[in-house]
């Protein structure tokens, strides 16, 4: 219990110098920054929502700032090299209330735990994905961060029940074959070995469907699809975990751009 | 004229020579003053009366050769004429007398003073042909349906072995049998005898509303809308309202203005149709106060609801929002079955809405009868490099020769950017594309306007009214990009525009190449109508699915059979064209209609290749009772069966003699110009016989009328004597 202990504390202080480290030098993104006018078909939106009292990390970070560029910068490279998707070299920031979100039917959200969304952004999250928007959301574990994510994602679909995506949704197909559930770990795997954190042993591909069977949100539970795009350029990650959080993305910006 | 003197001629000349000769031997001898400083006046002077002269002269000359007028008349009580009444239906309209009454009593004027000529008389009631008959006082106008040309032919070989000197016919030449053709009016003309025609009834009739013309597709899909054109004549400006009814259920009723300065006013009217099968749609428009005629306010036409589903190809190179939104926007269209090729990474496509596994497995199709068996076909962002030589030729015999139609959508790699405009298929698209050295692709924000076309199209018809529809289009978010498509054809129609910081640009073109269509529309991003609007919003599912429907419901199938009106009012005219799957004109098979009535009357007839089209194969049909009517035309080869084509059409008998009543002088003025004779209107009565008198045709003699001896002569010669004389004595000085 000692040793697990011990273990436990330093691997988190690995993990917040890590996190200090390569915070050095990057600004914190800025809403207002302004954005070349549609330089490209698909641009990576991440989703900068209202958190809960613990949506800020222990240097002041939001949560919804995780991962935050590389990981859509490196993904961003590969959905232009594996795709024919005309790319926006530069990812962009929205909150749920910001209207320009319906210029863009995809969005991303991360550390979805930590959000609290109230009903006006509810609202304006459903009528984005009642008309046809796709979320996917990503990187929160263990049953305290699914409670908290359900509270706010039954704010926007109260009657809409939430499934397993099942293995021949065309999610799974529309460009690779994804018939293994393997959970994709985050940083810590390097250091600790494990896959898993916040008691979240076993991943979830879970999912909210419209009326007409197509898949709006694309929930991403006990998983971590943004630290491996994020450190697809570090050696120590694991690079075959890299590849298939590629795969998944891909399929979901694909599955998005024709269903 | 002639001259009934018997003096040789050379003596008239002689004596012209001498007399102009004298006359000029005077004036010579008179030119003695011409050395006084008036000579030019003197001159003048000297010449007038020498003229004067030598008329005196020659009017005398003229005199002496006794001339004579010599005309051709009816020989009295040796011809006959023809008068032919026109007792159609559209003769018992009138005010204080019907217009059979009125031609009657032109009649009976005509024939009073005949003495003198002692014509022979025949009469002839004609409506769809002429009958003979004994009087007119038992006439009635019931018949249904005006053949002129026909019912004068049939005087004309009835009476070719007598001598008649001429057809006078009264009519309200409202034509409902056609024909009236220059060849079929000249062969009139060669049985030379003049037809004298006499005008009844009034050319205004401002209580009256007529719907001249109702045009509107045979055919349509479950859940469509339909445009009806309508055409509605009017003498006097009015208020109405034209209602719709699908048999005794009405469907739609709107007000409508008839306004001064234009005798016929053009209306739409949009209808839904729900369900498959027939539809007989009943249009009428509400009477005016006082108005009798009714029957010409209402017109039939029967609509096909297709339970046909109709395929359409979309090959797409990138995988993006518009593709998405468009599947989305036609995902709930059961009648229109959209599948896709989507290039989504440089090695791998990807298939939606396919039938079966192997459809499209090996790309875009490489044989003819794969891509044909499309209605539609849509091009996207994809280079025109992606296809091989023979699959753009196909593409172009797509359009050509299927009659398929041909949406190219714009696209970073579409368009003038994927080099389409130096493609095989740039002649058929309607406009000159750019060349893809030059980005014409901008991912830039555009509005949208309806054009005066656009506003007319079913096609862009978010709401049914036209001012509701303008403010739906108005009110449309931006577009998310457009492309700039070049110089337009001379046929393409412009249906949107785009507003961009480029200025306006075409964004909806289209035109027809060969048997089928081709549109391109300048924008991918359409997908922010739908994104942009609130979610019942429908604008942009709307868009598309009457895009689609107009694009798949304009190609025909391979094979097909039209029943339309035929030359005459009581018959119909079948026409049916059979292809095969890679729709090859068929010409070595035989064509048999099966005509069958709604009562179950059913009776075949052959159609006979068409001339001039191959694979076209045409009959005239007659239809004997009113009703709805189905036509089958079969088609087999060596007795064995090849295709079946099926059509059908409302018929209603003696309709058109309700139509375009008004008094038609045109065709009645061609028919008398064309043989000969001249059209009366009702106060020239008087002058037919005088006419008759002097016809060239029949039994004629002539009559000599010596004029030398008239007063008018002597009188002439003394106003040249007594003014020569005058001037002389003015002119003292001569």
């Amino acid at each position: 219990m000692r040793r697990l202990f011990a273990k436990t504390l330093g691997i988190s202080a690995i993990l917040g110098l890590t996190v200090i480290a390569s915070g050095q030098g990057v600004d914190a993104p800025s809403l207002q920054a302004p954005v070349r006018e549609a330089p490209g078909e698909f641009q990576f939106v991440r989703l900068a929502y209202s958190a809960n009292r613990y949506g800020r990390n222990s240097w002041g970070r939001q949560m919804w700032q995780t991962d935050w560029p590389e990981a859509e910068h490196h993904f961003l490279k590969g959905v232009e090299r594996l795709t024919r998707i005309a790319v926006a070299e530069q990812g962009r920031i929205l909150t749920p209330l910001d209207d320009s979100i319906f210029d863009y039917p995809w969005i991303y959200a991360v550390e979805v735990g930590y959000w609290s969304l109230n009903e006006q952004e509810a609202a304006h999250m459903r009528e984005y994905l009642l008309k046809g928007g796709f979320l996917m959301v990503d990187d929160f574990h263990g049953a305290w961060e699914w409670s908290s994510f359900l509270a706010s994602m039954q704010r926007v679909f109260p009657d809409r029940p939430i499934v397993d995506i099942p293995e021949n949704d065309e999610a799974f197909h529309v460009i690779y074959d994804l018939d293994q559930r393997i959970q994709i770990p985050s940083l810590q795997i390097i250091y600790s070995g494990v896959t898993w954190e916040k008691g979240g042993y076993t991943p979830h591909w879970r999912g909210i469907y419209d009326d007409d069977g197509r898949l709006m949100v694309a929930i991403n539970h006990n998983m971590d699809i943004g630290d491996a795009w994020e450190h697809a350029d570090w050696p120590e990650y694991p690079e075959n975990m890299t590849a298939l959080a590629y795969r998944f993305g891909i399929n979901y910006l694909v599955y998005a751009m024709t269903h | 004229m002639i001259y009934a003197g018997d003096w040789p001629g050379w003596l008239f000349v002689l004596l012209i020579v001498i007399g102009v000769s004298g006359i000029g031997l005077m004036m010579y001898r008179r030119r003695a003053n011409t050395g006084s400083p008036t000579a030019t006046t003197h001159y003048a002077k000297l010449a007038v009366v020498a003229a004067l002269q030598v008329a005196m002269l020659m009017t005398i000359v003229w005199v002496l050769r006794q001339p004579t007028l010599s005309t051709e008349q009816l020989r009295a009580g040796e011809n006959s004429v023809a008068f032919a009444l026109d007792t159609s239906q559209s003769m018992s309209y009138g005010e204080s007398e019907s217009r059979l009454a009125s031609a009657v009593r032109a009649f009976a004027a005509a024939t009073a003073d005949d003495s003198a000529l002692n014509l022979g008389v025949q009469l002839y009631e004609m409506s769809d042909r002429a009958r003979r008959v004994e009087s007119f006082l038992s006439s009635e106008a019931l018949g249904t349906q005006t053949a002129l040309l026909a019912s004068v032919t049939d005087v004309l070989r009835e009476a070719r072995f007598s001598p008649l000197a001429a057809i006078v016919l009264a009519s309200d030449g409202a034509d409902t049998g056609g024909g009236l053709t220059p060849a079929a009016l000249g062969e009139v003309a060669a049985f030379g005898v003049p037809v004298h025609t006499i005008g009844v009834g009034r050319e205004l009739i401002p209580e009256d509303l007529e719907l001249v013309d109702l045009v509107l597709p045979e055919k349509t899909l479950p859940g469509s809308s339909i445009t009806a054109r309508l055409s509605i004549r009017h003498d006097a400006p009015a208020n109405t309202r034209i209602k719709v009814y699908n048999d005794d259920l009405l469907l739609e009723s709107q007000p409508l203005e008839l306004r001064p300065g234009s005798q016929v006013t053009t209306a739409w009217v949009n209808v839904r149709l729900e369900e498959a099968g027939h539809h007989h749609l009943r249009f009428s428009i509400d009477a005016l106060n006082g108005e009798r005629e009714l029957r010409n306010n209402s017109r039939s036409a029967l609509v096909e609801v297709a339970d046909d589903s109709y395929r359409v190809l979309y090959f797409e190179g990138e995988p993006r929002w518009e593709y998405k939104f468009m599947r989305r926007a036609l995902g709930d269209d059961e009648d229109l079955q959209l599948a896709s090729l989507l290039r989504v990474s440089p090695n791998k496509f990807y298939r939606q809405g396919i039938d079966s596994p192997d459809q499209l497995e090996d790309g875009f199709p490489t044989q003819r009868s794969e891509l044909f068996a499309y209605d539609a076909l849509i091009i996207g962002s994809v280079e025109a490099a992606s296809l091989s030589e023979s699959q753009i030729a196909m593409i172009h015999d797509f359009v050509s020769e299927r009659g398929g139609s041909l949406l190219m959508i714009a696209g970073p790699n579409g368009l003038g950017n994927g080099g389409w405009g130096q493609s095989g298929i740039a002649s058929v698209l309607p406009a000159r594309l750019p060349g893809s050295s030059t980005n014409s692709f901008f991912r830039k924000k555009a509005g949208v306007e309806l054009t005066p076309h656009g506003a007319d199209e079913q096609m862009l018809r978010l709401a049914d009214e036209s001012i509701a529809n303008g403010e739906k289009w108005a009110a449309l978010p931006e577009i998310a990009d457009y492309q700039l498509t070049g110089s337009l054809r001379p046929a393409a129609i412009v249906l949107l525009n785009a507003q961009t910081d480029k200025g306006d640009i075409p964004l909806l073109i289209g035109q027809q190449f060969g048997r089928g269509h081709a549109y391109i529309l300048a924008t991918g991003g359409t997908w922010r109508w739908q994104m942009s609007m609130p979610v019942e919003d429908q604008s942009h599912e709307t868009f598309w699915r009457q895009l689609l429907r107009t694009l798949v419901s304009q190609a025909p199938n391979n094979v097909s059979l039209t029943a339309g009106a035929g030359d005459a009012d009581s018959a119909v005219r079948l026409r049916a064209e059979f292809r095969d799957a890679a729709f090859a004109p068929l010409d070595d098979i035989a064509v048999t209609a099966i005509v069958t009535h709604q009562s179950g009357e059913t009776f075949s007839t052959a159609l006979a290749p068409a001339a001039d089209d191959r694979g076209v194969f045409l009959a005239e049909v007659p239809l004997a009772e009113s009703g709805t009517w189905y036509f089958e035309a079969i088609a087999e080869r060596n007795g064995e069966p090849v295709g079946v084509a099926r059509s059908s059409m409302h018929f209603e008998a003696g309709q058109e003699e309700y139509f375009g009543f008004r008094r038609d002088n045109r065709n009645l003025e061609r028919l008398s110009q064309a043989t000969g004779g001249q059209h009366l209107g009702p106060g020239d009565i008087d002058a037919l016989p005088e006419l008759l008198r002097y016809s060239s045709s029949g039994i004629t003699e002539t009559d000599y009328r010596p004029i030398w001896d008239a007063p008018a002569i002597f009188l002439l010669l003394l106003l040249l004597k007594g003014g020569e004389w005058l001037l002389r004595r003015r002119w003292s000085t001569i």
